[in-house]
């Protein structure tokens, strides 16, 4: 029997281990919920939740979207291109017009920093960051975990290797906090140019710019989505440069651990971040990572809206 | 014409605060006589100091009297105990003699001593130059960028070569505009961990060098505005002991807080230059200590409250300061500075940068003052604030002193 200590869900900073362990062991059972032939439950009936979505988002807004009707919530779809957005409106009138409609919880996606916590601040939903600009996208960051866990036991003392652009990357920053949290060695490697300039807040994880140092004894790899606008930023060259020297390969991947995980957030460029040899391994364990989305995302709406874990 | 008498006061005298005593004051003049029918005010021991000067006034008007008018800005004037100020409007730029003179109209009838900065480019697009000797001739006491510098080492070589007949100071924000980018806040662990996007110290001592080096080669004065690191002050110190005539202040916020306080995402904290890191404030307090910053200024920048209540890295920059500047730091000031330093960074170093008139407190003479009791916190409430707008990273905190009133031009103000 247990709740959450947090009220909203901005990000994996500053989480207990017991909320994560609580999420991950729900979500656990929303996994065996899922594997049923009827797969729902009524445990959010009655509640009505918004998905929020300023930026385009295919999977993680089915993935909620999902998780909401499997738990019997009614759910309203909000996007920018269907909005009064478009008409000028600003965030906080937005949210105050949706608020009146006596919603419940909000799932919100957002280019900003910090937009979840500034909805929190101005409403008395309760907010879950579906991903705010470069700075968290918890719920990727509980799935990956959860994924982990399902194949290595623990997350405790597990290595795990974090590549590409982690600047720019809000399932990065979700990713180190909580696995640390939980007791993982994390590894980042990026190109110079991709990767955090200031290491402060950063001394629990390691830095490496050799991906085969990197992933070096690796229970897991995790491969990050290059973005092509980064090459008009000029942060990189080409492609072809970033697959040569940061890509995850046969070759590389031989460093690891043999049994080691691969995963990735997709959606995958194919033989850029990841070869597509490695993405269709047995290895690979990416679309157990889309399947598991839903399930933290249930756990998620489920324990923040007050239900506990062992109902 | 207000006649007051304030009991139980410390007035500055000749270099420091005096003795409880009571102060006669009749159409903005300190008397020695006694005097009747008067506003009495109990001081308990208050602070009576020479009223301030304003560093980086914008009062947004005439273009955006939506956000804040001129009388708005007065009335925070009053009530911060500011005499004076240095005017540069971000929103009109003063780049020929029409607008001087219209700005100079309006300010005429304020009572407040208003010194202009024109702008040493048309509409501040440093494309080309505007007639800086003309505006020089009609009263204006600098050139500046408007905060928004975007010239070419050419261009700025080109208007420093020419403003230079003119004798005047230049006022530069030194920022690279293209190392800045889409950046709000300082290029550190705050920014890495928020992963925002960040602005790095060499926007600012890139920008600083080229000033510096332009300046020594033309030989021409300037004023660095808002510095925020301790590399820029070490060009600054290094350029001077080359023989350059180059003044500096630090913005009030920068020195009351650090990146740290962008956890909360308080978009009151969106600022341009941004906080940065907890080292840099630190080497900003230790420039005033040793004397390389000459001033602190309060970069009054009205910001309507429907643009501040968004998320941070949409927010519009920008912080009003006026009410709080004095109260907010007057006791940290003088614990690092002393009482007579904390009065040149806030009173009379500005005034001497701005061409103004400096304020002197004697008997007998005319005086503006302000009214501080440095032992009482008092809180940033809204209704202290002038006009419609809130945009103070202090709304509603407490600080550490508390302004009991004005007494500006002969006017008392309550506060």
């Amino acid at each position: 029997m247990s709740t959450l200590q947090i009220k909203h869900l901005f990000g994996l900073r500053g989480v207990s281990q017991s909320d994560i362990r609580t999420i991950l062991d729900t979500a656990m059972d929303f996994r065996q919920v899922l594997e049923r032939p009827v797969k729902k439950v009524p445990s959010l009936r009655g509640v009505t939740v918004v998905n929020l979505f300023f930026e385009n988002s295919t999977r993680t807004r089915t993935s909620f979207e999902l998780a909401e009707k499997r738990l019997s919530a009614d759910t309203i779809n909000f996007t920018t291109s269907n909005s009064s957005v478009k008409k000028g409106e600003t965030l906080l009138d937005t949210l105050r017009n949706i608020e009146a409609m006596k919603i419940d919880l909000v799932v919100v996606r957002h280019k900003g920093t910090g937009v979840p916590k500034f909805l929190a601040d101005h409403s008395k939903a309760i907010i879950v960051n579906a991903g705010d600009g470069a700075h968290e996208h918890p719920t990727q960051a509980l799935l990956d975990m959860l994924t982990i866990e399902q194949h290595l036991g623990s997350l405790k003392n597990k290595r795990i290797a974090i590549i590409g652009d982690i600047r720019h990357s809000r399932v990065a920053r979700s990713n180190l906090w909580g696995l640390t949290t939980m007791g993982a060695h994390v590894t980042l490697c990026a190109p110079s140019t991709l990767a955090p300039r200031n290491r402060e807040f950063f001394n629990s994880v390691h830095f490496e710019q050799d991906v085969r140092k990197a992933v070096h004894e690796a229970d897991a790899v995790i491969a990050l989505r290059l973005q092509k606008e980064r090459m008009d930023d000029s942060l990189l060259p080409s492609m072809r440069e970033y697959r040569n020297f940061f890509g995850i390969t046969r070759d590389v991947l031989e460093q690891a651990s043999p049994s080691a995980l691969i995963m990735h957030p997709g959606p995958i460029n194919r033989g850029v971040e990841l070869d597509s040899e490695m993405a269709d391994s047995d290895q690979s364990v990416i679309l157990e990572q889309v399947t598991n989305g839903v399930a933290v995302r249930m756990a998620v709406l489920f324990l923040l809206s007050g239900g506990r874990a062992s109902e | 014409m207000n006649k007051v008498i304030l009991k139980n006061v410390r007035p500055f005298v000749q270099g420091s605060f005096q003795p409880l005593t009571t102060m006669n004051l009749v159409d903005g003049r300190w008397v020695g006589e006694s005097i009747e029918g008067a506003i009495e005010i109990e001081g308990n021991g208050a602070l009576a100091l020479p009223a301030l000067f304003a560093l980086g006034l914008d009062f947004q008007e005439p273009l955006r009297d939506d956000i804040y008018t001129f009388q708005n800005g007065y009335t925070a004037m009053r009530r911060g105990g500011f005499y004076g100020g240095l005017y540069e409007s971000s929103a009109n730029p003063i780049d020929d003699v029409q607008k001087l003179s219209a700005i100079q109209q309006v300010f005429s009838k304020s009572g407040f001593q208003l010194s202009i900065l024109g702008s040493f480019s048309k509409s501040y697009k440093c494309e080309q130059l505007a007639e800086m000797l003309e505006l020089a001739s009609c009263g204006v006491s600098g050139f500046g960028d408007g905060n928004h510098l975007n010239a070419t080492t050419r261009f700025l070589r080109l208007a420093m070569e020419y403003g230079a007949m003119s004798s005047k100071r230049f006022f530069f924000l030194p920022l690279d505009l293209s190392l800045r980018s889409a950046g709000c806040v300082h290029e550190g662990d705050v920014a890495d961990v928020l992963g925002m996007k960040g602005i790095p110290r060499i926007a600012e001592t890139i920008v600083v060098h080229t000033i510096l080096e332009t300046a020594l080669f033309l030989k021409v004065p300037i004023h660095l505005k808002q510095i925020t690191c301790a590399e820029s002050l070490n060009l600054i110190e290094q350029a001077r002991a080359r023989g350059l005539d180059v003044t500096c202040d630090v913005g009030l916020y920068h020195l009351l807080f650090d990146d740290h306080v962008l956890f909360d995402l308080d978009s009151h904290f969106n600022l341009i230059p941004p906080l940065r890191s907890p080292q840099d404030k630190q080497a900003l307090w230790d420039g005033l200590k040793r004397g390389v910053v000459d001033a602190i200024s309060c970069n009054h920048t009205p910001v309507l409250r429907q643009e501040k209540e968004v998320n941070f890295e949409d927010a519009v920059a920008g912080a009003i300061s006026l009410e709080v500047a004095l109260p907010a730091i007057w006791s940290t000031l003088v614990d690092h500075v002393g009482e007579r330093r904390a009065l040149d960074l806030l009173s009379f170093n500005p005034a001497k940068i701005a061409c103004a008139g400096l304020q002197k407190m004697e008997k007998r003479s005319n005086i503006d003052l302000v009214l501080l009791d440095p032992r009482e916190p008092s809180v940033v409430s809204p209704k202290i604030l002038s006009g419609a707008v809130q945009n103070t990273p202090l709304l509603n905190n407490q600080i550490p002193s508390a302004i009991k009133g004005s007494y500006i031009q002969g006017l008392w103000t309550q506060v």
